[in-house]
């Protein structure tokens, strides 16, 4: 493998994907890391199935382009054969919240030390704009002509309600990932970072003028009871409700790979 | 020499540990022991029962019949008066410890040697158990204490350390009769391999790749319904070339079936699940020996050609207990992914960038292809040959193995025990085309193992030369006789 930390395949997202701008924050992060004098090989990428998954396409690091919505299984596994290894999980909102939500709910129960990154944009884009479990309730696609219908997951406030060990979002601002990012890193224990996006193609929506940022507005990221309070503000849903981005909660305890590997 | 025991009571009476117990003691003693169990899907109550033969030469199976019936309770003697010999003992007790004692001072054994297997399995010896083995005067026959070195180990624990020793760092699992068995063998063993249980088999099955694509042999384990859920895992360790192991312990299906009995009704399933097309190796365990001897060299094959392998085995063998004179050397296999590695589940080029151009899905899928002939010349013994060569043949896979070989005994026909189902190797071909009278015998209704030889030699077996069973229950050794001397007149 080449030193590059990019790979030179063309990206095939749409233009102007925000996925492009999460791309360039993983490398220049890992670039960073490395800087600080670890190795390329001390890092691991999982990817599921969609958009997002093309991001193990563009890296040029050690992993596995899984199947849809086993990225976390695979993670653990690969935590346990290799505790110390830096892993990276990326999941769309499909892998994550539909497919893959059995492993969401149990991941956070056993607390592997790896850093999960769920590209929210809301739909199944890649099979051309399905509604996710996180699609608002009047979402319209030829699967839905009249409507979802039904409420969205808050996934923000399940991740709070199982105790998970740390819980973020944030949305396409390279300065608000990066820091959460550096946080994340060096947090011991399962990381969860919701990436709220909009999907130009089929779900063309602007957080832009509603997000706030949790840590400029005083939260303390310890405290559960208010973290959950600020999870119900956006319901994903709601069109002009305010969105609360930044760490929810923080709170560090015994990882899996501690507990298995005795 | 063979005495058959049955020792039958209710769920949580203990009837397992007299098996144990007999079993060890009888094998100290010098003598070969195979016993194997039957119980219901409950934790208190019903009837449970252990068939043990004792013989002084290797047996691998039990009879039909029964010279002695251990009842714990009343509805036992009901139960299981139509199975014993006509002048069988009964020993009725309450208490599995007196009824130990019983059976041993009806072999004239000595009760030292009866305190001291107690000691081995931290029990304490009373005046009670004293009283019964005194009062007890009913004689079968007097066991002379033989020198030998046999030792007593279930097919899980074989299983288990022949895994641990053939190089498995990790073993998940998501609970399941009967493969529940290993992962508690795995986890008892201490070793430096580790039992993970996780929330579901899908869970099991991903983690094993993840374990296995950062270069540690990984082994994930369950039974036919819990394997299906595996199966997309399965087509994903076909595509990205992930060497990891299924172990699929077969049980009576379809469905929920009947989850405490055996069968071998999961051939199907090992060799033609998964979507796509690529290449798998499936192997049988027959007995205690294969589950010691050959996961080790299936660990060998799967890294070998970075290909997803099955494990095949069924109720009978690892619950059964199996008598062993010697050891076994077995080779340790050591992984060959070198971290850092790239796998992808899309069909890619040789950095594992996807690439579906034409000239790459024509490469890769004449390499995956290739692979079918590359494997299956490189199988040193895909099948192991007993009794005697010439024109009778039976040919079987699994545990059907110890029934077949206790049963051949004097007759004049050979066995074939196909240890590798896929690829099928043309070794056994050639071999059973010498043969003018062809039977199969197996634990299922549908003899898979008839399809796939019709399949992949072009010969057809005999509906009369079927020898099947699908009760749930194992094969007995004279009863089998009987059926194979019938099909060779």
């Amino acid at each position: 493998m080449s030193n590059k930390i990019r790979t030179d395949a063309m990206p095939s997202w749409c233009p102007g994907c925000f996925n492009f701008l999460f791309l360039s924050v993983v490398q220049k992060m890992i670039e960073n890391e490395i800087k600080k004098g670890k190795k390329k090989e001390d890092f691991a990428i999982v990817s599921g199935i969609g958009c997002h998954g093309k991001l193990f396409d563009y890296l040029n690091l050690g992993g596995i382009n899984t199947l849809h919505g086993r990225v976390i299984p695979t993670c653990i596994g690969m935590k346990l054969a290799k505790p110390k290894l830096n892993v990276f999980g990326f999941s769309g909102d499909g892998d994550a919240y539909a497919e893959g939500i059995e492993h969401l709910v149990h991941v956070t129960r056993y607390n592997p030390d790896f850093k999960y990154f769920v590209l929210n944009n809301q739909v199944f884009a890649l099979t051309l704009g399905q509604p996710s479990p996180t699609a608002e309730i009047d979402y319209l696609d030829k699967t839905n002509p009249l409507g979802v219908n039904m409420p969205p997951l808050n996934p923000i406030k399940l991740m709070l309600s199982l105790n998970c060990s740390f819980v973020a979002r944030v949305y396409p601002d390279a300065t608000l990932i990066e820091s959460v990012f550096e946080q994340a890193i060096k947090h011991k224990g399962f990381a969860f970072i919701e990436v709220l996006q909009p999907c130009l193609i089929f779900h063309n929506v602007s957080f832009k003028d509603r997000v706030y940022n949790l840590q400029k507005e005083n939260h303390k990221k310890e405290d559960l009871g208010m973290a959950l309070v600020r999870a119900e503000e956006f319901d994903y849903s709601s069109k002009d409700s305010r969105i609360p981005v930044g760490i929810f909660y923080q709170k560090e305890r015994k990882t899996f790979e501690e507990i298995k590997l005795m | 020499m063979i005495i058959n025991i049955l020792c039958s009571g209710p769920a949580g009476k203990g009837i397992n540990f007299i098996s144990s117990f007999v079993s060890y003691t009888f094998a100290k003693a010098g003598y070969y022991v195979f016993s194997s169990r039957e119980y219901e899907s409950r934790v208190r109550g019903g009837n449970n029962y252990n068939l043990i033969s004792i013989s002084d030469f290797p047996i691998r199976s039990n009879l039909s019949k029964f010279d002695v019936l251990i009842a714990l309770d009343k509805k036992s003697v009901l139960i299981h008066k139509e199975r014993m010999k006509k002048d069988f003992f009964l020993v009725r007790e309450e208490d599995n410890l007196k009824a130990a004692a019983c059976l041993f001072k009806m072999f004239s054994l000595p009760i030292l040697e009866f305190k001291e297997s107690l000691k081995r399995f931290n029990v304490s010896f009373s005046s009670e158990i004293e009283r019964s083995f005194n009062e007890e005067n009913r004689k079968i026959i007097s066991l002379k204490l033989r020198k030998s070195h046999i030792k007593t180990f279930s097919g899980n624990k074989s299983l288990a350390g022949g895994m641990i020793d053939g190089g498995m760092k990790f073993y998940y699992a998501y609970p399941m009769t009967p493969a529940t068995g290993l992962l508690n063998e795995v986890v008892a063993a201490k070793s430096s391999c580790f039992g993970i249980e996780m929330e579901s088999e899908i869970a099991a099955a991903n983690a094993a790749v993840g374990s296995s694509i950062c270069g540690e042999i990984s082994v994930v384990g369950t039974s036919g319904g819990g394997f299906d859920l595996m199966i997309e895992t399965l087509s994903l360790a076909g595509m990205a070339r992930i060497p990891v192991v299924f172990y699929l312990a077969q049980r009576a299906g379809p469905s929920t079936g009947a989850p405490t009995l055996t069968s071998q009704g999961d051939l199907s399933d090992a060799l033609y699940s998964g979507h796509g097309e690529f290449a798998r190796i499936v192997m049988a365990v027959g007995d205690g020996e294969d589950c010691i001897q050959m996961p080790s060299e299936l660990f060998h094959l799967t890294q070998e050609f970075m290909v997803p392998g099955i494990l095949l085995s069924d109720k009978h063998v690892v619950e059964s207990v199996y008598s062993f004179d010697r050891d076994f050397l077995v080779k340790k296999v050591y992984s060959k992914i070198k971290w850092p590695s790239r796998f992808n589940s899309y069909e890619s080029d040789s950095r594992k960038i996807s690439d579906d151009s034409v000239k790459n899905m024509i490469k890769n899928a004449k390499e995956r292809v290739g692979l079918f002939k590359k494997i299956e010349k490189s199988i040193k013994r895909p099948f192991a040959f007993y009794g005697k060569k010439g024109k009778n043949l039976i040919v079987s896979w699994g545990s059907t193995k110890g029934a077949i070989l206790d049963a051949i005994k004097e007759i004049n026909c050979g066995f074939m025990q196909i240890r590798y189902l896929a690829p099928f190797s043309r070794k056994i071909e050639k071999e059973i085309a010498k043969a003018e009278n062809l039977i199969v015998v197996e634990n299922n209704a549908t003899s898979p193992l008839s399809s796939l030889i019709q399949e992949k030699t072009g010969i057809v077996i005999k509906e009369k030369n079927k020898i099947l069973k699908f009760d749930g229950r194992p094969f007995f050794s004279d009863e089998l006789r009987k059926e194979i001397i019938r099909r060779l007149l």
